[in-house]
């Protein structure tokens, strides 16, 4: 989402994400994604992963599953969506859609202080997340033609690869 | 529907509380993370 942060802080709002990893590897994420915002950690998920029924119940890892939610100034949750795996959309068009409805006065990013970073032993640098992002593309592409029942879905995460590779080669090019 | 509140550790490791960044609208987006 980072890339229509524009057009989210021009309608009014401000992103905060939440993953269950710890602040320092977080801040490695922010810092190799260059994202605008907050990113909180709740290792346990108690705090807010499961109050807003995001916990993943699938996976070992006791990770949290994608999902959305757009807040009003006034805390009435004015939007949600719910992923069911990692291969479903976020709907951001949409949670972008439900924010300009609030009809609120534009905003702007707020200041973001990185500390000590520190990745994760398995995360991906982005030299090589335009391939990674790329070849799950092409793979999806080709099941989808042994299976022709799954090309609505396909053609979602197609879209969506095709955005994250666009992004991963401006990040390469930036260094 | 109103937002369930919740205090967790930033980036930097400091306390952040969704109802004190409630001066703009949120989009409270979770991920399943470091990748």
């Amino acid at each position: 989402m980072s890339d229509r942060y524009g057009a989210i802080t021009g309608a009014g709002g401000r992103i905060v994400c939440i993953s269950v990893d710890s602040p320092l590897r977080n801040a490695a994420l922010i810092n190799k994604l260059k994202l605008p915002f907050p990113l909180l950690s709740d290792p346990d998920r108690s705090g807010a992963i499961e109050p807003y029924g995001a916990a993943d119940t699938t996976d070992k890892r006791n990770i949290a599953r994608p999902a959305t939610f757009v807040i009003a100034p006034d805390r009435e949750v004015v939007f949600s969506a719910m992923s069911r795996d990692y291969a479903d959309r976020t709907q951001e068009e949409a949670a972008v859609a439900a924010l300009v409805e609030l009809d609120l006065s534009p905003t702007t990013a707020e200041p973001l202080d990185i500390g000590p970073a520190e990745p994760g032993p398995s995360a991906m640098i982005v030299e090589t997340m335009e391939a990674y992002f790329r070849g799950a593309m092409y793979a999806v592409r080709a099941m989808t033609g042994r299976h022709p029942s799954v090309a609505d879905d396909a053609a979602d995460f197609i879209a969506q690869m095709n955005r994250y590779v666009k992004l991963s080669k401006e990040l390469s090019e930036d260094g | 529907m109103q937002a369930h509140d919740f205090t967790l550790l930033d980036q930097n490791g400091i306390h952040w509380t969704l109802s004190e960044h409630l001066d703009t609208a949120r989009i409270v987006v979770f991920l399943r993370g470091d990748w």
